[in-house]
C-alpha cells in the first residue's frame, strides 16, 4: 500500500495538493480568521513536501519513471498524454521548491498579518507552489508550459499585491530618482515574460512539427530521427534554439530580458523570496537543464552542428548577465534591490554552469552538476536573505539600506543568519555557496573557457564586495544610536533561521555531496539517459583541483578587503573616493542606472506606444472609417440630389426624355438586330 | 432520455416564448425578462442532451422537414461534431445575457425614456430571443436559404434594440449596421443563388460538386460576404461603431455574430469546396495577420472601455480566421475551439464593461481606477477573461491557442517561407492581446479610487453569477480539453 503509494501517487499528489489548498483557501476562514487561510495553504504545502521527501530515495539509484494519464485527442497523431516524470533532476528541484514553500508560507502568517487581500494572497501563494511544482514534474511540453504560465501569472498577481499603490509600498528612489508603483510592477513582469513564453511556444511547436511528440523522455530517445529532418534545413535549429531559449531567458531575468526583476521588488518580502529568488526564477535553470539532454545528444552523439549553437548562445548571454548586475547591486541602495541583482547574477553563474557543460565533453558533468548545486545553495542562502530583508525592512520602516540601520544588539538571530547567508552568498569556504560555486569555476576550466572562468570570477568578486557591503550598511553602521529594541517574531526568525544553517550544514559536507551529485549525474547521463560514457571520461586533474579554489579564495579577499574598510571597520569612506574621482563618477552613474537597458526600452516601447496610440486613430482609422461610413452614403446623397434635379415637373423637358428614350431604344435595336 | 425533435423544439419553443411576450408581456414586467431567460436556458438544455448523444455515438444527428415543394427546398437540421458545439455555446452565451439583462435594460429604459409606457421591456426580451434562435438556426441548418434566412433574422432584434436602447448616435449606428450586414448578407445570397443555378439544389452537401471557375466564383462571393461581417481590415470599420455604442448586454451577442463567420467558413467552405478554398489559404492568412495586428494596435489606442472590447473582437477573430485558412487539420479544429473559447471569454469581458458603465456611468478609462476594491468579484472576472483572451492556463484560450499554432505552424513549414513568417509573427502577434488585456485591468482596478467613484456600489448578483459560469465553463474546458476535441475531430477529417 505504502510502496503504491510512493510509487504511482506520491507525484500526482505532490503538485495537485496546492491546487487545492489554494481553492479550499478562497472559502474557508473569513474576515476574523485570516490566519485560518494561511494555515490550510501551509499544511496543503507540506503535504507536497512529504511527498517530496517520499521520492527522494530515489534520487540514488537514478532511473526515470514517466507515469501518465490520457488527456487531449489530436485529430490525428497521437493524443497528448499528461504525466510526471520522475529522475533526479526533477526530484531534487521539487524538494528544493516544497521545503522552501513551506518555510516561506509559514513566514508570511506572520509577515502579512494585519495586511489587505490575505484571500488573493493566499490563494495566489499555494496557486503558485502547485504551478512550480507542476512544472518540474511535467513530463510534457504542454503539461510543463501550463505550469510555466500559471506560475508567470501568480507572480504578475503576487508583485501587484498592493495594488491601491499607497506611497508606502512605492519602490525606487530616493528622491530625486523617480518611483515605480506595485501595479506597473507586476505589469511589467508579466509582459516581459510573457514575450519570452511566446518565443518559447513558438520553438515548442516548431519541435512538435517535425518531432510529433511532446514528450521529453521520447525526444531524448529520437533526437537521432526529428534532429536530423530539423538539420536538414539550415537554420531552423538556430532558430528554434533562440525561439526555445526566449522562455528560459525572460522567467530566468537574464540580459536582455532582464529588466522586469529589480521592479518585482515591489511585492511583499515573502513573495520575493518565494517567487523571485528560490523558485519561478530557477524555472528558466530548471528547463535548460532538462532540454541539456536533447542538444548535447543532437550534437555530441548525433553531430548535428548547429545543436551546439545552443551551448554558446546561453553561456554569453548569461555570463554578460551575470557580470552587469553583480556591478548594479554593488551601487545599489534598496536592500531588495540588492538582492534582486545578486538573484539575476546568481542565476547567470547557474546556467553558465550548464552553458559550458554543453561546449565540451570534459566538462559535462562538472558543469550539469555545479548548475544544479549552485541551485541548491542558492535557493537555500537566497530565500533566507530575502526573509532577513523582509524582517530589516519591516524593523526600520525602510526600504533602503542609508536611511537606517539596525542594532545587532537587539536583533540577535536577523544579525546572525543574514551574516551567514551573505557569507554563503559570496562563495566563503565553507559555507555551500563556496563549493557550488567551485564546481562552476572548475566546469569552465574543464571546458576550456578561459574567458567565461575570468569573467566568473570577477564576478565572484564583486559578488563578495557588495554582499559586505549590504550588511555593513545594514548592521555596522559606524553610530551605533539605534537603542530601540525590536521584537524579532518566532515565526519569521525561525524559517529563515532554518535556511542559514542548512546553508552551513551543506557546506560543511559540501565536499562529500558534490561528490555524491557527481556520481549521481554520471550515471543518470550514462545508464538512465543512454548517453555515451564520453561524457563521464573526464575527471577534473588533482592540479584544477588546486587552483580553482585558491583562485576563488584570492579573489574573495582582494574583492572582501576594500569592502571590510569601507563598510566594516570605517576606515575610509567609499562616497569620498568617489566624488573625487571624474570616472569612478561617470561608473557610478552607469552602474546607478541599470547600464541605461531598462531606460531604453522605457523609451523605445512604453513612450513609443503611448506615442502611437493617438496617431493610430488619427491616421488609420479615422480615413477608413470616415471614407466608408461617410463617404459612401455621401456619394450617395450626392448622386440622388444630382438625380433629383432631372426630375422637373416641366412637360416640355419631360417630352425631350420620352424623345431621346425613344430613340435609344430604336438605335439599341438596329444595331443588335 | 428520448426527446421527440429536440432541434426543432430549440428553434421553434424559444420563438413561441418571444411571440407570447410581445403579446402579453406588458404585465408581466420582471418576470419577462426571466420567462425569456429561461426559454434560452431551455433550448441550452435540450442542445446539452443532444450533445451529450453524439458524444456517446458519432452519429450527427440529423431532422429533416419539408419545406417548400416547388422549389425543392427541405428545412434541415443538423447537429453534428462542428455545429453542436457552436449552437450550444451560443444558445448559453444568449441565456447568460438575458439574464445580465435583466437589471441592465431597465436602466437604459430609465435613463433614455424616463419611463416605460410603451412596454419596451418586453420588446427587448421578445426580440432578444431571436438572436438565439438566429444561431441556432445558422449552425445547425443544412440549406443555403435557411442559413440565410437564420442571417437574417438576426438583423432584426440588433437593429431594433440598437436603435431603441443604444447610447449617443444610436439611430445612425442602428441603420449603419443594418446597413453593413444586410450587403454582406446579400453578398452570401449571390453565392447561395449560383450555386443553386449550377448544382440545381440549395444544400449544402451540394457544394461539394462544384468546379472549376464556377466554385472560385461562389467561394469568392460566399468568402467576401461572410468576411465583411466577421470584421476583417478594411471592412472592420463598422464594428468600433456598433460595438460601443450598443446596450452592453448584447454585446456578447454581436462578438458572436462576428465570430459565426468562422463556422460558417469552415461547414461551407472548408467541408466542401476545400481544394478551392486552399487557393485562397495564404492570401486570407496574410490578411487574418494585418487584421489580428492592426486590430491589437487599435485596441492600444482606446480609452473608452466598451470601443477597447470591441477593438479586441476583431483582432480576436482573426485568430480563428487564420487558424482556419491555415487549411490544415489541426489549425482549422484549434480555430474553431478559439471562436467558442473567445466568445466566452469576450461574452465576460464586455459584460465586465456593462456592469462598469451600469455602476459607475463612466467610461473613458482615464477616470476610472482602484476599483477593485469597490467590486472584487467583478474585478476578478474581467482578470479571468483577459486570462481567456491572452492564451493563460488553466483557461481554455491557452489550449485553443497551442492546438491553433501547431496547425500553422504546419501550413508554414509546408515549404513557402511567406507561410513560415506569417506563422512567426502570427504567434508573437498573440503577445499584443496581453498588454491589451491586462493594462486596462490597471487602468480600471488597481490604483487609487478617484472621488467621483467613492460611492460605487457592488454589481447584482443576477449579472456576476451568470460570468461566474461561463468562467467555470472556460476553466473546464481548459483543463480538459477533450470535452470540446472529441466534438471537433470526428467531424473535421481532412488532412
Amino acid at each position: 500500500m505504502f510502496e503504491i503509494l510512493k510509487m504511482f501517487y506520491a507525484p500526482w499528489i505532490c503538485w495537485v495538493s496546492p491546487f487545492i489548498g489554494s481553492i479550499l483557501s478562497l472559502f474557508i476562514g473569513g474576515e476574523e480568521d485570516v490566519k485560518l487561510k494561511g494555515v490550510i495553504t501551509s499544511t496543503f504545502t507540506g503535504i507536497s513536501w512529504i511527498m517530496a521527501l517520499l521520492m527522494l530515495p530515489d534520487v540514488l539509484k537514478p532511473r526515470l519513471r514517466d507515469i501518465w494519464i490520457g488527456w487531449i485527442t489530436l485529430p490525428y497523431g497521437e493524443p497528448i498524454k499528461a504525466g510526471v516524470l520522475l529522475d533526479p533532476l526533477s526530484i531534487i528541484i521539487v524538494n528544493i521548491v516544497s521545503f522552501i514553500s513551506l518555510l516561506v508560507m509559514v513566514y508570511s502568517i506572520k509577515y502579512m498579518e494585519g495586511e489587505y487581500g490575505q484571500a488573493r494572497y493566499w490563494s495566489l501563494m499555494s496557486l503558485f507552489v502547485g504551478g512550480m511544482l507542476l512544472l518540474v514534474l511535467a513530463d510534457n511540453f504542454i503539461f510543463f508550459f501550463i505550469g510555466w504560465k500559471v506560475v508567470g501569472f501568480c507572480s504578475y498577481a503576487l508583485i501587484g499585491h498592493y495594488y491601491r499603490d499607497e506611497r508606502k509600498y512605492w519602490i525606487g528612489g530616493p528622491p530625486p530618482h523617480p518611483f515605480e508603483k506595485p501595479s506597473i510592477c507586476g505589469l511589467k513582469a508579466l509582459i516581459v515574460t510573457s514575450l519570452g513564453d511566446v518565443a518559447m511556444l513558438a520553438g515548442i511547436l516548431i519541435i512538435y512539427l517535425y518531432a510529433g511528440t511532446f514528450n521529453f523522455l521520447t525526444l531524448i530517445s529520437t533526437t537521432n530521427i526529428w534532429m536530423a529532418k530539423m538539420a536538414a534545413n539550415p537554420g531552423i535549429l538556430t532558430l528554434t534554439t533562440i525561439l526555445l531559449l526566449g522562455g528560459p531567458i525572460a522567467k530566468s531575468a537574464q540580459f536582455p530580458l532582464h529588466v522586469w526583476l529589480p521592479e518585482a521588488m515591489a511585492g511583499p518580502a515573502p513573495v520575493s523570496a518565494l517567487i523571485h529568488a528560490a523558485t519561478m526564477v530557477k524555472a528558466g535553470v530548471f528547463i535548460v537543464a532538462r532540454l541539456f539532454p536533447i542538444f548535447f545528444n543532437g550534437y555530441w552523439i548525433n553531430g548535428f552542428s548547429e545543436a551546439f549553437n545552443f551551448f554558446p548562445i546561453i553561456a554569453l548571454l548569461v555570463a554578460l548577465t551575470a557580470f552587469i548586475t553583480a556591478a548594479n547591486a554593488m551601487v545599489s541602495l534598496e536592500l531588495k534591490k540588492i538582492l534582486a541583482y545578486s538573484t539575476m547574477s546568481q542565476i547567470g553563474y547557474m546556467m553558465l554552469s550548464l552553458g559550458v557543460a554543453g561546449m565540451s565533453v570534459n566538462a559535462t558533468i562538472t558543469g550539469y552538476v555545479g548548475g544544479l548545486y549552485h541551485l541548491l545553495s542558492h535557493a537555500l542562502f537566497k530565500a533566507a536573505l530575502f526573509l532577513c530583508a523582509g524582517l530589516v525592512i519591516h524593523m526600520t520602516g525602510s526600504i533602503y539600506i542609508h536611511d537606517k540601520g539596525l542594532n545587532r544588539k537587539y536583533t540577535p538571530m536577523t544579525w546572525i543568519f543574514m551574516w551567514l547567508s551573505a557569507l554563503s552568498l559570496a562563495g566563503v569556504p565553507p559555507f555551500s555557496g563556496f563549493w557550488s560555486k567551485d564546481e562552476i569555476l572548475m566546469a569552465c576550466i574543464n571546458a576550456g573557457q578561459y574567458g567565461l572562468f575570468l569573467v566568473a570570477l570577477l564576478t565572484a568578486g564583486i559578488t563578495c564586495f557588495y554582499s559586505i557591503r549590504m550588511m555593513g550598511y545594514i548592521f555596522h553602521l559606524r553610530s551605533n544610536e539605534f537603542k530601540e529594541g525590536h521584537d524579532e517574531p518566532k515565526l519569521m526568525w525561525i524559517p529563515f533561521g532554518i535556511l542559514s544553517s542548512l546553508t552551513l550544514i551543506i557546506g560543511l559536507m559540501g565536499y562529500q555531496l558534490g561528490a555524491i551529485l557527481h556520481d549521481t549525474f554520471r550515471e543518470y547521463f550514462v545508464n538512465v539517459l543512454g548517453i555515451s560514457s564520453m561524457a563521464s571520461a573526464h575527471v577534473s586533474t588533482s592540479l584544477t583541483k588546486i587552483i580553482t579554489p585558491s583562485l576563488s579564495i584570492i579573489m574573495l579577499l582582494i574583492a572582501g578587503t576594500p569592502a571590510y574598510i569601507f563598510y566594516i571597520s570605517h576606515k575610509m569612506d567609499s562616497w569620498k573616493l568617489v566624488n573625487r574621482n571624474a570616472i569612478l563618477r561617470i561608473l557610478h552613474k552607469i552602474l546607478w542606472n541599470r547600464w541605461y537597458i531598462d531606460k531604453f526600452y522605457t523609451a523605445t516601447f512604453v513612450k513609443g506606444l503611448h506615442l502611437a496610440r493617438p496617431m493610430i486613430q488619427k491616421y488609420i482609422e479615422d480615413p477608413i472609417d470616415f471614407s466608408l461610413n461617410v463617404g459612401v452614403p455621401k456619394l450617395f446623397a450626392v448622386m440622388y440630389s444630382g438625380l433629383r434635379k432631372i426630375q422637373t415637373g416641366i412637360a416640355s423637358i419631360n417630352m425631350l426624355y420620352i424623345l431621346i428614350f425613344l430613340t435609344s431604344i430604336v438605335m439599341i435595336i438596329l444595331v443588335v438586330i | 432520455m428520448f426527446i421527440p425533435h429536440p432541434l426543432l423544439q430549440s428553434i421553434l419553443i424559444p420563438l413561441t416564448v418571444a411571440i407570447v411576450i410581445a403579446i402579453v408581456g406588458k404585465k408581466l414586467k420582471e418576470i419577462a425578462g426571466w420567462i425569456s431567460c429561461g426559454a434560452l436556458i431551455y433550448s441550452t438544455i435540450i442542445l446539452i442532451v443532444v450533445g451529450m448523444k453524439i458524444w456517446v455515438n458519432p452519429t450527427p444527428i440529423y431532422e429533416e422537414y419539408m419545406w417548400s415543394e416547388l422549389a425543392g427546398l427541405k428545412f434541415g437540421l443538423l447537429a453534428d461534431g462542428l455545429s453542436l458545439p457552436v449552437a450550444l455555446t451560443a444558445n448559453l452565451i444568449c441565456a447568460v445575457c438575458a439574464a445580465y439583462s435583466i437589471p441592465y435594460i431597465r436602466h437604459r429604459i430609465e435613463l433614455i425614456y424616463g419611463n416605460d409606457d410603451w412596454g419596451l421591456y418586453r420588446f427587448y426580451f421578445a426580440l432578444y430571443i431571436f438572436f438565439a434562435i438566429g444561431f441556432t438556426g445558422i449552425s445547425l441548418s443544412t440549406n443555403l436559404i435557411e442559413m440565410y434566412l437564420f442571417v437574417e433574422l438576426v438583423l432584426i432584434p440588433f437593429y431594433f434594440l440598437m436603435d431603441l436602447f443604444g447610447y449617443i448616435d444610436r439611430h445612425r449606428i442602428a441603420i449603419m449596421c443594418f446597413i453593413w450586414s444586410h450587403i454582406s448578407a446579400a453578398l452570401f445570397l449571390i453565392g447561395a443563388v449560383l450555386a443553386y443555378v449550377k448544382t440545381g439544389s440549395f444544400e449544402v452537401s451540394a457544394l461539394s460538386s462544384l468546379t472549376g471557375m464556377d466554385a472560385l466564383l461562389i467561394c469568392s462571393f460566399i468568402l467576401v460576404g461572410w468576411l465583411v461581417k466577421m470584421a476583417v481590415f478594411g471592412f472592420h470599420v463598422w464594428v468600433p461603431w456598433v460595438h460601443a455604442e450598443h446596450p452592453t448586454c448584447i454585446a456578447a451577442i454581436l462578438a458572436t455574430i462576428v465570430g459565426l463567420g468562422n463556422y460558417v467558413i469552415v461547414r461551407l467552405l472548408v467541408q466542401h469546396l476545400f481544394m478551392i478554398f486552399k487557393i485562397f489559404s495564404i492570401p486570407l492568412m496574410i490578411w487574418a495577420l494585418i487584421t489580428m495586428i492592426y486590430g491589437a494596435f487599435l485596441t492600444l489606442a482606446q480609452d473608452d472601455v466598451k470601443r477597447l472590447c470591441a477593438c479586441s473582437t476583431i483582432s480576436q477573430n482573426a485568430y480563428s480566421l487564420l487558424g482556419i485558412a491555415s487549411c490544415t487539420a489541426l489549425g482549422v479544429v484549434g480555430g474553431v475551439f478559439y471562436f467558442i473559447s473567445h466568445i466566452i471569454g469576450k461574452c465576460i469581458l464586455f459584460s465586465v464593461a456593462g456592469i462598469l458603465v451600469y455602476r459607475t456611468g463612466v467610461r473613458d478609462m482615464k477616470r476610472l481606477g482602484g476599483l477593485a476594491g469597490k467590486m472584487p468579484l467583478t474585478a476578478a472576472l474581467f482578470v479571468i477573461g483577459a486570462m481567456i483572451l491572452s492564451a493563460i492556463p488553466p483557461l481554455s484560450g491557452f489550449q485553443a491557442e497551442w492546438i491553433m499554432f501547431v496547425g500553422i505552424f504546419r501550413q508554414g513549414f509546408q515549404g513557402s517561407v511567406i507561410g513560415l513568417l506569417v506563422a512567426i509573427i502570427g504567434i508573437f502577434a498573440t503577445f499584443l492581446t496581453l498588454i491589451y488585456t491586462f493594462w486596462p485591468i490597471k487602468r480600471i482596478f488597481f490604483g487609487p479610487l478617484p472621488d467621483e467613484l467613492k460611492n460605487v456600489k457592488k454589481a447584482p448578483l443576477v449579472m456576476t453569477i451568470p460570468l461566474l459560469i461561463l468562467a467555470i465553463l472556460s476553466i473546464i474546458l481548459g483543463i480538459y480539453p477533450d470535452i470540446l476535441m472529441k466534438f471537433l475531430n470526428s467531424a473535421i477529417s481532412i488532412s
